[in-house]
């Protein structure tokens, strides 16, 4: 019972839907003409063919459930004018207006009409004495009713016939509809696939720029334990070798020589360990974050450079230290080939993290050749991001970088 | 001459300690944070305060922040920052104010150990040292457009907190070619006789500032 109401209420919705569609394609039709009148249709028909993709959309749903088979959802999105023609979407859509109407009317129309008998001798029949004489009920669909026996019989007669004609028809014509809706609106298996594989790119991008913020606190943690670790205990080293240096005094003993080697060892060991820190983590960007170490880059430029922050604001990690060696490889650039006097760095946020450099050299950075611009691109590959380059011959020169920063 | 040392860092605390005692000098206390060095300043009146950049609770660059306050509180208090990297913008906002008795130097300079010592003495007596890694990033620099190259070596020579004694032995020129040279800066970089014994912190703050 509970199987044939589900079936009964489908084809109840699908009768007023299926009228409605009706008006659809004429609409439509309307909003195209509209086109010639100053292009108003361009504006339209997107909309029109969105909302035709939500009520598709709603009743692929509704007959996906009618039969007990799953569907993946497609999102409707706003098609611009151009794919509305061109996205077999579109075509699948206007398709099944067809189909809606052509299968969907006349099925929703007979499963109600047979469930109209049932209640046509429920309540008619005792009421039979109503009708006027030149106008008689009629049950068993010709059969005029003269009096009560003849009333009670055909009555229960149509009740019964009417109740096993709509348990046989109406869940049939309810998966008819259901069945063919289904057919209509399959996505082709190229869509399929690059429905998967949209997601299978937003996984990727997503696990990607996790996976970059893991590896850039990483990076912050390995400067941290470096500073902390390693880098202190050489330090404390140092010391304990240079009081013995001096304990030692002009001794120029086996020992004495042991040691002083160990003092320039440890002493070149620290050095060392610096450059390595600075080339892993700049320990600025730590102390400072992104707007600080901009700044130091700045002062220690060798050239004045000219800072505007306004814009920032917090970052990823990831974001921070690509954004950090671009700044600082792009003012090293400047200062070493392009014989720039000033330099202009202005970093915001507004989606993605823009970085803009400019510089008043003599332009005409040759990528082909190691220019800096080979390491910048990189380095914003690795975050998806873009890298413009305008320097012509005679300058100036203007690098632009825009990281995505998904939060 | 007595000193505070701000360090959380036992290994180096304790190194700290064991180099100046070998060389005579007296620390009369070592504390972990800020407010610690606050409080033993107050408490010592040393002649020398020693902080490392990075302290708690966010071992970021509260050294440099606690050298500004504690000198803006007390003008002049000699104060010496260790750290084991460098930036010229640090070295920058310690000279901000002036005055002098300001040291900016990598850990590594503390094991050469009379160097480092002369280091502290110079800075105690409101000298200006500046590490010879900052001296490099200035020295990348265009630079002070008026400065001859012989002025501006001077001028490194001068930040790193040598005397003019010391100046002439380093060029191996004569005392009066070096006094001939600072003159020059001093005339250059607009500094007048009246700014005594601070045109030295002056014209190396001057070197500081320009790119």
């Amino acid at each position: 019972m509970r199987e044939w109401w589900l079936a009964f209420r489908y084809c109840l919705i699908v009768l007023p839907s299926s009228l409605a569609v009706m008006a659809a394609l004429p609409l439509l039709a309307m909003g195209v003409l509209l086109t010639a009148a100053g292009g108003l249709g361009l504006v339209v028909v997107p909309r029109m063919m969105l909302i035709l993709r939500r009520w598709a959309e709603w009743h692929r749903g509704r007959a996906a459930r009618l039969l007990r088979v799953p569907v993946e959802r497609l999102e409707p999105s706003r098609a611009g004018w151009r794919e509305v023609w061109t996205s077999p979407q579109s075509r699948r859509d206007l398709r099944w207006t067809i189909q809606h109407f052509g299968v969907g009317l006349p099925s929703a129309l007979a499963a109600v009409a047979v469930a109209g008998q049932v209640v046509n001798a429920l309540f008619e029949t005792p009421v039979w004495w109503l009708f006027p004489d030149d106008d008689p009920l009629r049950l068993m669909a010709v059969i005029p009713v003269r009096n009560w026996p003849m009333a009670i019989v055909l009555g229960v007669a149509q009740l019964v016939l009417g109740v096993a004609l709509s348990r046989w028809a109406v869940p049939k014509l309810a998966r008819l509809h259901a069945r063919t809706c289904l057919a209509v609106l399959r996505p082709s298996a190229a869509d399929q696939l690059a429905g998967k594989l949209a997601e299978r790119v937003g996984e990727l991008t997503e696990s990607r720029s996790g996976v970059l913020d893991a590896h850039a606190a990483e990076l912050r943690r390995i400067e941290r334990d470096l500073h902390d670790g390693t880098q202190a205990r050489l330090v404390a080293i140092a010391m304990r070798l240079a009081v013995a240096r001096e304990a030692l005094g002009d001794d120029t003993g086996f020992v004495a020589r042991l040691v002083k080697e160990a003092h320039e060892g440890t002493e070149e060991a620290m050095t060392e360990l610096r450059q390595v820190i600075r080339s892993v983590y700049p320990p600025i960007l730590a102390d400072r974050g992104l707007a600080g170490a901009v700044i130091a880059i700045a002062a220690r430029a060798g050239l004045p450079v000219e800072t505007d922050l306004t814009g920032l604001s917090p970052v990823p990690a990831a974001v921070e230290t690509a954004a950090y060696f671009i700044v600082a490889e792009s003012i090293t650039n400047a200062a070493k080939h392009s014989g720039a006097t000033r330099v202009s760095v202005r970093l915001a946020v507004a989606g993605t993290l823009r970085i803009e450099i400019t510089d008043d050299g003599s332009g005409g950075i040759d990528e082909t050749r190691g220019t800096g611009v080979a390491g910048i691109r990189l380095r914003a590959a690795a975050l998806d991001g873009t890298v413009t380059v305008d320097s012509p011959a005679g300058g100036p020169t203007a690098i632009t970088v825009e990281l995505p920063c998904a939060s | 001459m007595r000193v505070v040392i701000a360090e959380d860092n036992v290994l180096l605390s304790t190194g700290l300690e064991l180099l100046l005692g070998s060389k005579g000098i007296d620390v009369a206390a070592v504390v972990p944070d800020q407010p610690g060095l606050l409080a033993a300043v107050a408490e010592h009146r040393p002649d020398l305060v020693i902080a490392d950049v990075r302290l708690p609770p966010t071992f970021r660059d509260e050294g440099i922040r606690a050298a500004v306050a504690l000198r803006k509180a007390e003008p002049g208090l000699p104060i010496l920052v260790l750290s084991q990297y460098v930036e010229k913008l640090y070295a920058r906002e310690l000279l901000a104010d002036g005055t002098g008795g300001v040291g900016y130097l990598l850990k590594d300079r503390v094991s050469r150990v009379s160097q480092f010592v002369e280091d502290l003495r110079r800075v105690a007596a409101g000298g200006t040292v500046m590490d010879p890694e900052v001296i490099a990033q200035l020295m990348a620099g265009s630079g002070l457009d008026a400065l001859t190259n012989r002025e501006r070596e001077v001028l490194s020579l001068m930040a790193r907190g040598l005397g003019n004694t010391e100046i002439s032995a380093e060029l191996v020129v004569t005392d009066n070619a070096v006094n001939k040279h600072i003159g020059n800066i001093f005339a250059k970089l607009g500094l007048a006789v009246s700014d005594g014994g601070h045109r030295r912190v002056l014209a190396v703050l001057a070197f500081l500032n320009e790119r």
